[in-house]
């Protein structure tokens, strides 16, 4: 039987996209441990804290970098390869190279943490792992970005849609980002809070300009093509677009309000994050009047349920965000753990969501097996109960934390800190929870990448079998 | 938009403009700060012979930092006190004044911090804690602030049972015997470190700030001239009162933060914190009140006939640091308050009360079965 044009391109895809989904699995497990231990150790603080490698500090750093780069940067490879060949209609190509980049991803990662926990991190927001892991790191970068660039380039067609820019512009803005904090931050060290600006800047735009244009693209993609329907009202996602890249890179310095910084930094933060209704407003229209089409549809598929779960969550927490921005309201809760509220909302309640929607919906195209349905459900319900529960603690946490913190009468640990702390047990146990979700997750994964382990250690995989023949 | 080199030409424009901004103009506009004298002349010039601020930590400051960000102390403790407009940071005695660009120009590794799980560290050397109280605190925090969620770090310390050269007394817990910890090159960093953060100096763009609340106008209606006052009370009199009172309501370093659990009215909290107002133990025996002042007061008492039991840490911020003097006009204080009347207290009684407990750890709280036995009934 002839294979469609579409399998020979899924084909293509195979063994590279779940080399970087399994990795990304293994890196959503050990943030997961991780995220664990720092709500362990702000329940008790005398939980492990004679291991020097283990102080709270260093494991909440690692924990955040295991997210963003291990499981956020494979699993955004893995989705950007196949979206890409699949738009295109091309296969991937350079898969050698691409395995080689992956490797170099995920050891520099792994180099990297290892760093931070031996003590020899850096200060800067999202770019705390050591000096040394960044230039392999951005090799490794370089070429899957540009072996991506490489598909999208040999395309059939040349007119690009909605999913393409979001995730192009992923692709792009990630480094431009990179190198101009590793300029002001290490090759020509800025002096003062210059450093702060500049880093803040990166680790804010990172989660605006890499993360977050990424999901979008990719539920651009996955909605219409589950449903079979065309985007509502797509004319509007051309100006979603330009202003997210127009605005974003703006409205995220709004944390230094008072701080020891010129004052027109955080004001223009504060401006901008307000002026971002326009193209959250956009993106959500596009998602959710397609998705209103046929709610028993999304209802009923897990992959739509998983990135709808995750469109909403970026509606909802970006009004927040732009209600938090309000200068009112942002010197309460300015310092407080609502800060956490943002961070997880963003990478977990949104990327993260949407990210497991896309590989439910590409793994069993690309393996030709299917996923059980009773643990993908298990997952979703997991999920989301663990994030809402998540979210809501560090959301009233935070209002308590910053309202307290607000009297100058109140003292720091026994009134303050003692009555934001059974909000750190809630965590706790929402941590638990998305843990026991995110290893059913892996499992998932992992068994139909690799359904029967021992063969294909012993047989070698498929395409090696292919090639030799 | 088809054109993957136009489209990744205006997708870096629209970045370029927002690094154009927060990276090239915010260095432009103060990238050259330098240290600066506190006051300049009208003409803007800087006076001959001034003292520059901020100075460049010490060696073993900077090693400190190193390790106070290795550690990762920054995901808890901000180092900016923030303007006035924008929170609280003054009041609650983090700071003289809001931090400025200029005071971190020397410092390699800023830290500005953007959560605070623990409490502003900006001026930590101002708040006159000794190295000891710092090293025991990077010990074991829960030991001196029982609510606190800062981790131990015990592996910057050698444990011992004995006393050795430069090693600081652990006072025993309940059943176990004091232990000595010494600190490690690493621990005296840090605690250098920490003594090092203070910005106790005006800069020409930024002066202290005089914090306005009600302890100093209430201070104020205070007679403070040499004569008697309208009440008939001597001078010394009210002076001691006016200072007890100020020490109550403090809740700052030098303070006694007293009225957080006894209440500004004296009244207490029912259930929680004995009154002060009317209380038989106020107006009682001084000798008695005056260990408490010293070294707090733990387990049950029973107060006008009403059972409490709670801890109270020695008053002071930091726990008992409050002088002989200091103590006692805070007790003539609430001797002499709300309807209370009784005889002051002078910082000799204090004296001679602290010399004859000075073998007691200074942490080491007061139990009423205590109290009862080793003081005679007031005559």
């Amino acid at each position: 039987m002839k294979e469609s044009p579409e399998q020979v391109i899924d084909r293509s895809a195979k063994l590279v996209v779940s080399f970087f989904v399994a990795s990304a699995g293994l890196w959503l497990l050990a943030a997961a441990l991780l995220a664990y231990i720092v709500a362990a150790k702000l329940t008790d603080p005398f939980f492990l804290s004679g291991i020097e490698y283990l102080t709270y500090g260093k494991v909440k750093i690692a924990q955040a970098n295991a997210f963003v780069y291990g499981w956020g940067g494979n699993s955004i490879f893995a989705a950007t390869l196949w979206i890409i060949a699949r738009l295109s209609q091309a296969e991937v190509r350079g898969r050698i190279f691409l395995l080689f980049a992956g490797t170099l991803w995920n050891l520099g990662i792994t180099a990297g943490l290892l760093g931070i926990l031996d003590g020899k991190m850096n200060a800067h927001e999202l770019l705390e792992m050591p000096t040394e892991v960044w230039p392999v790191l951005f090799i490794g970068y370089s070429i899957i970005a540009f072996l991506a660039l490489v598909i999208h380039r040999s395309r059939e067609h040349s007119s690009t849609i909605a999913p393409q820019w979001f995730i192009l512009s992923s692709l792009l803005w990630f480094p431009a980002l990179f190198l101009i904090a590793w300029n002001g931050l290490e090759l020509n060290p800025a002096r003062g809070t210059l450093q702060t600006v500049l880093s803040m800047w990166f680790g804010q735009s990172l989660i605006w300009l890499w993360l977050t244009p990424m999901a979008l693209g990719a539920a651009y993609y996955v909605i219409p093509a589950i449903m079979g329907i065309v985007i509502d009202k797509y004319y509007l996602a051309i100006f979603g677009f330009w202003c997210i890249a127009a605005l974003a890179p703006w409205s995220v310095l709004n944390h230094l309000v008072g701080g020891p910084v010129p004052m027109w930094i955080p004001a223009v933060g504060t401006v901008m994050s307000i002026a971002m209704i326009f193209p959250i407003a956009v993106a959500s229209t596009n998602f959710h009047a397609t998705a209103f089409k046929d709610v028993g549809k999304v209802w009923n598929s897990l992959p739509l349920r998983f990135v709808i779960f995750g469109t909403l969550s970026y509606t909802l927490s970006s009004y927040i965000g732009v209600i938090f921005s309000l200068p009112a309201v942002a010197k309460l809760t300015q310092f407080s753990i609502i800060n956490e509220f943002h961070f997880n909302q963003r990478v977990y309640g949104f990327f993260s969501m949407i990210i497991f929607g896309v590989v439910y919906h590409m793994l069993p195209k690309i393996t030709g097996r299917e996923i059980g349905t009773g643990s993908k459900t298990f997952h979703f319900w997991t999920s989301a109960a663990g994030v809402m529960m998540l979210l809501l603690a560090y959301l009233i946490g935070g209002l308590t934390h910053g309202v307290l913190a607000q009297q100058p009468s109140l003292d720091w640990a026994s009134s303050v800190i003692s009555s934001v702390q059974p909000y750190f047990l809630i965590t706790k146990i929402a941590f638990v929870i998305l843990g026991f979700s995110q290893l059913v997750f892996v499992i998932n994964v992992w068994k139909v990448i690799f359904p029967n382990p021992l063969a294909y250690i012993l047989d070698g995989s498929p395409e090696r079998k292919e090639k030799s023949a | 938009m088809d054109n993957i080199f136009k489209f990744a030409a205006g997708i870096f424009t629209t970045l370029g403009f927002a690094w154009l901004a927060f990276v090239v103009g915010a260095k432009m506009q103060y990238g050259a700060l330098s240290p600066e004298a506190e006051m300049l002349e009208d003409d803007g010039s800087r006076p001959v012979d001034a003292e520059l601020y901020p100075k460049a930590l010490s060696g073993l400051a900077q090693q400190g930092g190193e390790d106070y960000q290795a550690l990762g102390c920054m995901t808890c403790h901000t180092q900016q006190v923030r303007l006035v407009e924008a929170g609280f940071d003054v009041e609650r005695g983090w700071g003289k004044r809001p931090s400025v660009p200029r005071d971190y120009v020397m410092q390699k590794n800023v830290l500005l911090g953007n959560t605070r799980v623990g409490p502003d560290l900006a001026n930590l050397g101002m708040r006159e804690y000794s190295d000891e109280w710092l090293h025991r605190h990077l010990f074991e925090p829960q030991a001196l602030v029982p609510d606190s969620l800062c981790p131990p770090s015990p592996f910057l310390y050698v444990v011992s049972e004995e006393e050795k050269d430069g090693s600081i007394e652990i006072p025993a817990t309940d059943e176990e015997v004091s232990r000595f910890v010494r600190p490690s090159f690493r621990a005296r960093g840090i605690v250098s470190y920490l003594q090092s953060l203070q910005q106790d100096y005006e800069l020409p763009e930024m002066s202290f700030i005089e914090v306005e609340n009600e302890v100093e106008e209430l201070v104020v209606d205070k007679p403070a001239d040499g004569n008697a006052s309208s009440a008939g009370v001597p001078d010394w009199l009210a002076r001691q009162i006016s200072s007890g009172k100020e020490i109550y309501m403090k809740a700052a370093p030098g303070g006694g933060l007293c009225f957080s659990c006894h209440q500004p009215t004296g009244l207490g909290l029912p259930g929680q914190f004995p009154p002060l107002a009317g209380s038989d133990w106020v107006l009682g025996d001084k000798e008695r009140l005056i260990k408490i002042s010293i070294n707090g007061l733990m387990g049950e008492i029973e107060v006008n006939g009403v059972k409490y039991n709670n801890v109270m840490a020695p008053p002071g911020i930091p726990p008992g640091s409050l002088t002989d003097s200091q103590i006692a006009d805070v007790l003539t204080y609430i001797r002499n308050e709300w309807g209370n009347s009784a005889s002051a207290v002078s910082a000799s009684e204090v004296a001679v009360v602290r010399a004859a407990t000075k073998d007691r750890a200074a942490m080491q709280m007061w139990t009423a079965a205590e109290l009862s036995s080793s003081s005679q009934p007031a005559p």
